[in-house]
Formats: C-alpha cells, structure tokens, sequence
C-alpha cells in the first residue's frame, strides 16, 4: 500500500498550482498534526490487514504529497510494524549533500526494522529541482554518482576514499551499515525517461512505474523496460517491475464511484496541476519529448470518468470488478509488483479505512492465489 | 549569405557562421533566438566580418558536458578567439551572450577591443529579480521579451497555449538550448555574484544598449553595467523588449556601428 499523505485543505477557490508557489499560508500545523497521525495510523493498519508492504515517498514545497523527509516516517513504520516490508520510494540522490545521508538513514531504518527496509532512489520530481536551487542539468550525473556511492558504503568496508565529480570524501565511513546482505533491495521510480529505464536494466534492479498515465503509456514504458533488459543480456523478471495505481473498492460499482469520483478530482484537479514542471537538462530533449507526448494521456488532463475508467487511471468497483481489471492489468503489463494507492486526495478516514478492509479481504487473497503470491507485494 | 562551417576547441565543434567585410567581430548570442544568421548580423556585417558562433550546447556546437560553470564558457571563448587567429576583437553580446562578453571583457581585457552589451544577463539585483526563463510558459517568455505583443515570433510564442501547438523541431532546439543556459546559469541565477566587482577591471570602451520595456532584465541592470564599468555609455531603446536584435535590429545597428566605428 502507497501513501502520499495529501493536503486536503486546498481551499475551493484555489487554482493554482500545489507545487512549488503553492502558498504555504494554506497549512496549517495543527491540522497536520491531526492528519500525519491519521495517515500513520492508516500505514501501520496495513500489517495487520495483511498487505506485504507500504510504501512512502518525498516530495518538497507541495500540497501534493506532505514528507519532505519519507525518513522520519519510515522509521516510525520500522518501529511501529513487525512483518511488513516498508519501501522509501525514494530519496532524491541529488537533494543531498553528501549523499553519505541516504545510506546512513537508510541503514538506521534497516536496523530498526530488522531488514524490512526497500531502499528506493530517485532523481526526484521536476519541481523539487525550482524548490531547492540544485541545477537540473546535473541531476542525472548527481544521481548516478550518489547512487554508486551509497550501493559502495553498503557493500565495500570503509574508510575509503571517494572522488567524484560532484562529491569529494576523503572518509567514507558510515556506520551504521544494513542488516540486509549485500544490500536493501533497490527500487527506482521512473515517469518513462529512456535514461532511467535503461540505468535501471542495466544495473538488474526494479523500476517502478509512476502512476497517473493512460495504462497505454505503462505498457510502452513496461515493454521499453524488458527490451531494455534484453540488451542487456537478461529476461526482466515480474519483480523488476512495479505498477502504482489508486484503486477503490466498495459493495457495489455504483457505491465506489459515488464515493471515490468526487476525491479523485481534487487530487486530479487540484494537487496534480503543476507536477509535470520539467526544468531544463532534468532529462534529454528526446526523453522529454516523449513525455510531453504522453501528457495528453496524463490524468491531469482527463476531463470524464468514462475516461478514468477506460485508461485504468484508476481501478474502482466491487470487489469482482477490481479483482477481475486489476488481474487483467497484472497480466497485460507483465509486472510482479503492485503498489496500490487506497488513500488519495480527500478521501477521508472512514472510506479510506474501509477501501483497506475491503481490498486487503475480497482482493488481495484473490490476487495472490490467481497471479502468485510474488505479484501481491505492497 | 555567411558562410557556414564547424570549428574545433579543444575537443568541441563549434557552429560558426561568419559573413561580411571589414575588421573582424565577434557576436555572443542570447538563449537561442539570435543563434541564426538575422538582419542584426547582415547589418552588423557591412562593416565588420561578423563571427557568429553558437555556444556549447546550442545550435550543432557540442561540448555541453564539458561546461559547469560560467568560466569554462569564457575560457572557451578566449580558445575560440586562439583559434581564430584573433588577438582582441570587438564583441557585441546580448542577454546570455552579453554576460558570457563581459565575463570575457573583466576577466581578458586584453582579448576584447571595444565592449557592447545588449540586454545582458550577469548580473543580480534583490530588488528587481531577472525573470523566470526556465519555469515559464511560451506565452509568458513572449510578455517578458517583447514590448510588440504582435511582433511574429511574439504571435508564435503566445499561440503557444499547450503542449499540442509545439513544433517538435522547434521544442526540441528549445529545450536544448534551455538545458545548455542551465548548465551555466541554472543557480546562482543567470548571473556571476563575482562580476559586478571584477567589472572595474574592463579596459574596452563600452556601450551598454538596452530594450526600455526588458521585463526579463529590466533597465536597472544597464544602468548597473554604465556604472560599475569604467567609462561606460548607455543607449535606452525605446518601444523595444529584451531582444533589440529581433525587435529592433536597425536601431541596435545603428548605435552599435557607430559606437564601434569610434577610435
């Protein structure tokens, strides 16, 4: 289960957009108080209901998605679960400096939790770059090198000496390392740039598929990925790909629509506008253009339900109608991990508690049994 | 018609277009629109042989990766004018290309004979922010550059309401060219906080143009540039935004000329 943990406080008459100038007059502290704790509750719930996993994620200066630091979260999960895996999809390599903060935040997580930790690593989101004054035509260089660093303080005994473009150690050093060996398990969240698919399938980890597109583009995306892979020599495995999509469920087709349709336009309409900033160099021309291709089949950009509905934006129905769009997806797209959104935008506590109970009960099972029980996780 | 021809320094190819009769100049474009061969430059060279190359990044000029910072662009400059044979030429240099002219003018004055900033990036003042040329939309880019909203390439920019009414090729030398100024001037923003004190060490004669109605790099910066370089003048166009040389091109080469033709 994936969670953003939204703002749902936008005002009405807020057009603008949630990312980057959203004025921050609009939080306000003690609802967050109220709703960080809400939010937790709801991914420490997740174990008890059987789910294989959580997943949480940073974004900064948005009303979007409210950790900055998915760190402090996590270790809060890692400390509050027992079984569960907990994914941090992920930290934004080119946000820190050093990146020696990653591999040692991400081995205090491991610790705490016992080895549950997925470590995820991202270049993070086009308008983080405007939020924090790191040049976006470095990103990829920073990511890379940060990357290889961090997979180094976990794999090679230190001290050792690092000199890289971008970052300069003499001692690199950091304790604690993870309990798991020889690492965490590496997930990388992509939107579909060439260079993050073939980076990920050169290194043998898993790319994970950011959601909101037309299921057209995952499909491209999934299959751009397993060719990549095949260059490389190797047949992608299911649990190298990773499908994120928000889904509901309720009794009947008519009752989900008619509690999820009015959340998802406040997070289509008011927390999406803006997430698609792409600053200069972040990815090639040619990898840009495909992407703004694409955002004709971005869910921002979808104005009817029939439309939400046909490009599988979301999956939302009775328990059959999901278990049978969600296996039919599974298969489609190839993929072996399934990170479901069951929280998004408004949708409050009681829905979402019960979206939870209903998913994790009529279809969970039900997707483990027909597709395997590796195609289930998160 | 100039002549077109690729360049090497020091392991980049530089796009050069050079035309005209005269003593040799060499032109330092903004981020993109003054990358071709324009009337500017056809004005320009019936005095001068007019040297117009296309910075790292831009245009068919490589080398990109080998740039960080603003001092790996005049050091590629100052091995361009090596190349070229030349000792010290004049430079005009507008918004980008104007802050790479007086990077060049501060840090070789040797290597630059007289001195025109048009418009240009460099510099930073708290109180009138450069605007956003990364962030914005086409329309918003042509409210910042253009004083004649009806100008073409104004009309073409603000027709440009999403993504569909792009021109591929034209997106794609865009963002190109974006990713290149990025390269340079992504943060601190389009500027150098070490210029404007090391602009007291310019010994060329200097004219500062600038667009009255520059809402990208509004006029306060030229007068910052008259003041901070020694001896320096100041033409103010009128009814013109941040690109005289689109806007304006028979005005910029009319006091351009006749400032460079002073001795």
């Amino acid at each position: 289960m994936f969670h953003l943990m939204p703002w749902p406080h936008l005002p009405e008459s807020y057009a603008g957009p949630a990312w980057v100038k959203c004025p921050n007059a609009f939080y306000d502290g003690r609802r967050g108080h109220a709703l960080y704790n809400r939010y937790l509750d709801e991914l420490v719930r997740a174990e008890a209901l059987g789910f294989d996993g959580v997943c949480v994620n940073e974004h900064h200066a948005n009303a979007y998605g409210n950790m900055p630091s998915p760190n402090l979260i996590a270790s809060i999960l890692a400390r509050q679960t027992e079984r569960m895996r907990i994914a941090v999809v992920g930290n934004a390599l080119p946000l820190y400096n050093p990146p020696l903060r990653v591999a040692e935040e991400y081995a205090m997580i491991d610790c705490i939790s016992g080895g549950r930790l997925i470590a995820g690593m991202v270049v993070g989101g086009g308008p983080e770059y405007y939020s924090n004054g790191i040049n976006p035509a470095e990103a990829r260089e920073r990511f890379s090198e940060a990357l290889d660093l961090i997979v180094r303080c976990w794999t090679e005994p230190g001290p050792f000496v690092h000199t890289g473009k971008h970052y300069k150690l003499r001692y690199v050093n950091p304790w604690p390392t993870p309990v798991q060996k020889p690492h965490p398990p590496i997930w990388i969240p992509g939107a579909g740039s060439y260079e993050t698919m073939d980076f990920v399938a050169r290194r043998r980890w898993a790319y994970m598929g950011i959601p909101y597109f037309h299921k057209r583009i995952f499909k491209r995306n999934f299959d751009y990925f397993r060719e990549a892979c095949a260059k490389e020599g190797y047949a992608a495995s299911p649990e190298q790909m990773g499908w994120l999509v928000p889904v509901y469920v309720a009794e009947t087709d008519a009752r989900a629509r008619a509690e999820f349709e009015p959340h998802l336009w406040y997070f289509a309409r008011k927390l999406l506008p803006g997430i698609n900033v792409s600053p200069p160099g972040y990815t090639s021309p040619r990898s840009a253009l495909k992407m703004l291709g694409a955002f004709g089949d971005f869910m921002l950009n979808v104005g009817s339900w029939d439309e939400i509905v046909d490009g599988a934006y979301a999956i939302v129905g009775s328990p059959a109608t999901v278990r049978t769009q969600m296996a039919e997806m599974i298969h489609w797209l190839g993929v072996g991990n399934v990170l479901t959104l069951l929280q998004l935008g408004t949708l409050p506590a009681d829905l979402t508690r019960r979206n939870m109970e209903l998913f994790a009960t009529e279809v969970l099972p039900h997707l483990r049994n027909e597709i395997g029980p590796r195609a289930a996780a998160s | 018609m100039p002549a077109r021809r690729i360049v090497q320094v020091a392991g980049k190819d530089v796009r050069l277009l050079t035309g005209g009769d005269g003593p040799p100049l060499l032109y330092l474009h903004a981020v993109g629109a003054d990358v071709d061969w324009l009337e500017i430059h056809d004005r320009l060279a019936r005095h001068f042989t007019v040297h117009l190359p296309a910075h790292p990044g831009f245009a068919e000029s490589t080398g990109i990766e080998q740039v960080d910072g603003i001092a790996d662009v005049v050091l590629h400059y100052v091995d361009l004018l090596g190349v070229l044979g030349l000792r010290a030429v004049p430079v005009v240099g507008a918004s980008f290309g104007g802050w790479i002219a007086a990077e060049i003018a501060a840090l070789y004055p040797e290597r630059v004979e007289r001195l025109v900033l048009v418009d240009a990036l460099g510099l930073w003042i708290d109180a009138a922010p450069i605007g956003e040329l990364f962030g914005s939309t086409p329309p918003e880019l042509a409210e910042m550059l253009f004083h004649d909203q009806d100008h073409p390439l104004a009309q073409m920019l603000r027709a440009m309401t999403s993504i569909a009414d792009v021109p591929e090729d034209f997106a794609h030398a865009q963002l190109k060219a974006l990713e290149a100024a990025a390269k340079v001037g992504w943060n601190p923003y389009m500027h150098d906080p070490k210029l404007e004190v090391r602009l007291r060490r310019v010994t060329a004669p200097t004219l500062v143009v600038w667009g009255r109605e520059d809402r990208l790099v509004p006029l306060v910066y030229g007068e910052r540039y008259r003041d901070r370089i020694p001896g320096a003048g100041l033409e103010v166009l009128p009814r013109c935004g941040h690109l005289p040389a689109i806007e304006r091109p028979a005005e910029l080469a009319e006091v351009a000329l006749d400032f460079l033709s002073q001795t």
